[in-house]
């Protein structure tokens, strides 16, 4: 790209200035000097050049095809695009740790309870690393009702969350583009039961029917990450932390819309009238505690017992792996948003432990479902990661950097064995609680083993081939025509928790400004994309939530309500959205190309 | 799945092996090497072991790759993509089904053949000099090729053009991706491998076409259709091709300069005369490996 003209300009007009300076000769009075600082102290915006992070085809075609579309309609409007491709690991390091991104295109797991947004908005997290506000994003409005829906229940918090996505919408600190629908394929002749589960968590992978004989569940997975990292608290590592729910257990189970007693016999709440009863939830909103009791004789795989101390030990852990010991806090990378109800704890006995809050009891419950951690392993791994010869960042401290292989939980799944990039095997935990407990659901087949295919057209032809029962990531929407169904193969239809965006930085110009960030959103056609990238299987969406948690007014309808698309059908309207960029404020030099202070 | 695809593999590229060798070698040739098969597979040993650690190397070193390139992260993928992306798209514009049945049969099991038929045809001949100078440029072409994994990430255009580009191999027989995968990771495209130990193999043909004729045609044929389809199948982009090439040129460059220089043959006789100073006799060991640098040259161009 030539330089603008301008700049050029300046750059020979200070070299002038400083000739004259050397030279001794020109510059005499005191006038001339402090026209010639004047000169020289103005810098130019700049033609903006901004770089795309996302990650390859191998791991998700369409964040390839999304980030490609964005990119020639950013360059339509005039802005140098660069893509840079991650693994995916390198992605979500760059992206949630790092922050070094102008603007990235991808999918991010678990956007689709209220509280979860506390997590990625909320200003209290700019200057920390994981998935608590990667977007560097500070709205004190924002802020005021994010705590709201956090500390109210029921009907007002209904009202406080369409307040809250209203004003979310209006400033796009990301811009949410679709939920996919995450097809799977499972085997019926060897394991039935499947219909209707979460695929994504513990719950869907208990209670299965496996036909007489059968004692083994093969699964197949498409991300190999499972296989090279299993550290609850790695961002970089976890996905939607299937494996971690099955090797991890926490103290309520995630059942459908139900939160259901899991480690914990049963939580009570303070303000209950009979102290008892779970479900109420129109109370009075501040200052509860709630006391958890655990059931008896629960053990980790490692045959050390657990108990209350461990949860609390967990909570403290996420809010700061040093435990206190170190210079900084360092707060884990993930869990943090669900942890931070927690305002105090206290520990009773082996058996019962007490949660000060402020928030509401919905809110408060998300703290329930954080995988419990053995003190006894973790506490080691409190101190700074070391490494000869490197400097390491502050509050990097082992916990948020182990591998953690082998992990050991007290989950339903005991872990046995694992090969790089290869396979994984679980084997039941024949001492979990569910197994002597009544009307709880429990682990049925005897071992889990997984392995891994490269993409999914190898893992429809694992399962079609009968060397595997299911697959454990969604299949690739390009795939889903082409599988022919059977009695015996079937597809396994839910919908998903993950939110393809696009997210901004807004530590970098221009993205600081609101105003930049909605002409962007309005660059691309969401329901366009949602036919042509996902093949329809997916929705377009206005905002990150879905269903009952979206206002009428912010229901996607063919366009959406907030950002609309600057042109019809996928093709731009490019003059359009040069305007915008104008009325915004910013300019175009001669060359076509958007000017930016940077 | 993998064992069902090696073993595929391994059958087909026998039955090439086998033809090849009776149209290519020759009876003659075959029925002198049994008798001579010992003192020659003596004489390449040494090469052979420096193969082997440097492909058991590789093996280990595979896993750890990919890690150090990010630590260096010296990602060059959207400045080739920027660069010649039109290239390959131009490229697939000639798609055909015969086309890609026959590119990605060349990608697989052409390739394969195309590494071991001269090792059989090398150790067929009474001159040891063209199966070292083989194993010699096969192990610097690995050195080399991961040396520069190292320091540069590339993913290839079947990753970043998922719309224009048909990942032709891996979407037709998604199987095929469970053997590449084993030696290759997606960060690894530039150079490209396939293409410098297909063309290294067609350098060397070149240099032995006095005695094999036909292998020096056919090798140049297939040595084309490998660089061509790893292009036409979207996993290299042409510059991989190029640096490919190139890395196999220095490989056989270096391998005629390095081979014969140190002799493990010369260095046991020099013990042996030297612990037996009085016995004037001839050296003990066989001589078949031990013909000068320059001798083997004339003898092959």
């Amino acid at each position: 790209m030539p330089l603008p003209a301008s700049d050029t300009d300046a750059r020979i007009s200070r070299r002038a200035v400083l000739a004259g300076f050397a030279t001794g000769g020109l510059v005499t009075t005191s006038g001339c000097v402090r026209r010639a600082r004047s000169i020289v102290g103005r810098d130019d915006p700049d033609p903006l050049s901004l770089t795309i992070t996302t990650v390859p085809d191998d791991v998700d075609r369409h964040a390839v095809v999304i980030a490609d579309t964005l990119k020639d309609n950013l360059e339509a409007v005039g802005i140098d695009v660069s893509i840079d491709y991650r693994a995916v690991e390198e992605f979500y390091r760059e992206v949630l740790i790092n922050h070094g991104f102008d603007l990235f295109v991808g999918r991010l797991p678990d956007l689709s309870d209220p509280d979860d947004l506390y997590e990625a908005l909320h200003s209290r997290f700019v200057d920390e690393s994981g998935y608590q506000n990667p977007y560097g994003y500070a709205n004190l409005a924002v802020d005021d009702l994010l705590e709201r829906q956090r500390r109210t229940d029921g009907e007002e918090r209904r009202a406080a969350v369409a307040d809250l996505l209203e004003a979310v919408v209006v400033d796009q600190p990301f811009v949410p583009l679709a939920v996919p629908v995450e097809h799977r394929l499972v085997r019926t002749d060897r394991i039935d039961g499947w219909n209707g589960r979460d695929l994504t968590t513990r719950r869907g992978f208990l209670d299965l029917e496996p036909a007489d004989g059968v004692d083994d569940l093969r699964a197949v997975v498409t991300d190999p990450r499972v296989t090279e990292n299993f550290n609850p608290l790695s961002a970089a590592y976890r996905n939607q932390g299937l494996y971690v729910d099955l090797v991890y257990d926490s103290l309520a189970l995630v059942d459908g819309d139900e939160l259901r007693p899991w480690l914990a016999e049963g939580w009570a709440w303070s303000d209950d009238q009979d102290g008892t009863d779970a479900d109420s939830l129109e109370e009075p909103t501040t200052g509860r505690t709630v006391t958890v009791t655990l059931r008896p004789d629960l053990t980790f795989h490692d045959g050390e017992p657990l108990t209350a101390a461990d949860v609390a030990f967990t909570y403290r852990l996420v809010a700061d792996t040093t435990l206190g010991a170190g210079s900084v806090r360092s707060p884990a990378s993930r869990y943090r948003g669900r942890v931070s109800v927690i305002d105090a704890l206290e520990v009773h006995d082996e058996r019962t432990l007490t949660i000060t809050t402020s928030a509401g009891r919905e809110a408060t419950a998300r703290a329930f479902t954080v995988p419990i951690l053995p003190a006894h392993v973790w506490e080691e791994r409190t101190g700074t990661a070391q490494l000869t010869g490197v400097s390491v960042a502050q509050g990097t401290t082992e916990a948020v950097v182990t591998d953690n292989v082998p992990p050991v939980g007290s989950g339903p799944f005991r872990f046995v064995d694992v090969s790089e990039r290869q396979s994984l095997s679980l084997e039941r935990f024949d001492d979990h609680f569910s197994l002597r407990v009544d009307d709880l659901p429990a682990p049925t087949v005897e071992t889990f083993s997984t392995h891994v295919e490269p993409r999914s057209p190898a893992a429809i032809e694992a399962v079609e081939g009968d060397s595997a029962d299911v697959t454990i990531h969604p299949l690739e929407s390009y795939t889903i025509d082409d599988v022919t169904e059977t009695t015996d193969v079937e597809l396994h239809t839910q919908p998903s928790r993950v939110r393809y965006l696009i997210g901004f930085n807004a530590r970098r110009a221009p993205f600081a400004n609101p105003n930049a960030r909605r002409t962007v959103a309005r660059l691309l056609d969401k329901s366009h994309l949602v036919d042509s990238v996902f093949g329809g299987h997916a929705e377009a969406v206005a905002t990150p939530l879905t269903g009952e948690w979206v206002p009428d007014d912010l229901a996607f309808d063919g366009e959406d309500p907030a950002v609309p698309f600057f042109g019809t059908e996928g093709d731009l309207d490019a003059e359009a959205a040069r305007d915008a960029f104008e009325r915004a404020g910013y300019r175009y030099d001669p060359s076509g190309s958007l000017l930016v202070r940077r | 799945m993998y064992v069902q695809v090696l073993l595929r593999v391994s059958v087909v590229v026998a039955c090439m092996l086998v033809v090849a060798t009776a149209v290519i070698v020759g009876r003659h040739r075959l029925r002198t090497t049994v008798g001579d098969l010992v003192p020659r597979l003596r004489a390449v040993a040494p090469v052979v072991v420096v193969l082997a650690s440097a492909l058991l190397f590789n093996g280990v070193a595979r896993q750890t790759v990919p890690d150090l390139s990010w630590i260096l992260d010296w990602n060059f993928t959207w400045v080739i993509y920027d660069f010649e992306g039109g290239f390959i798209v131009w490229l697939q514009s000639f798609e055909h089904p015969v086309f890609t049945a026959y590119f990605s049969f060349i990608y697989i099991y052409g390739y394969v053949f195309m590494l071991i038929f001269p090792v059989i045809a090398y150790l067929a001949l009474s001159d040891t000099r063209p199966a070292r100078e083989l194993f010699a440029a096969y192990t610097l072409n690995y050195v080399l090729g991961l040396f520069i994994y190292v320091i540069v990430i590339a993913y290839g255009p079947r990753n970043v053009m998922p719309e224009v580009i048909e990942p032709l191999l891996y979407d037709t027989y998604p199987r095929y991706q469970h053997l590449t995968r084993q030696v290759n990771r997606n960060t690894n495209v530039f150079p490209s491998l396939h293409t410098s130990l297909a063309v290294t193999v067609s350098l060397l043909a070149y240099r032995t076409r006095a005695i094999y004729p036909r292998w020096n045609s056919l090798a140049g044929f297939l040595g084309l259709s490998v660089a061509i389809s790893t292009m036409y199948l979207g996993i290299h982009w042409a510059i991989d091709v190029v640096a490919g090439a190139l890395l196999a040129w220095i490989a056989v460059w270096l391998s005629a300069r390095l081979v014969g220089r140190f002799s493990l043959a010369d260095a046991v006789r020099r013990y042996r005369t030297r612990s037996s100073e009085t016995d004037a006799g001839r050296p003990p060991v066989d001589t078949a490996g031990d013909t000068t640098g320059e001798e083997a040259a004339d003898r092959l161009e």
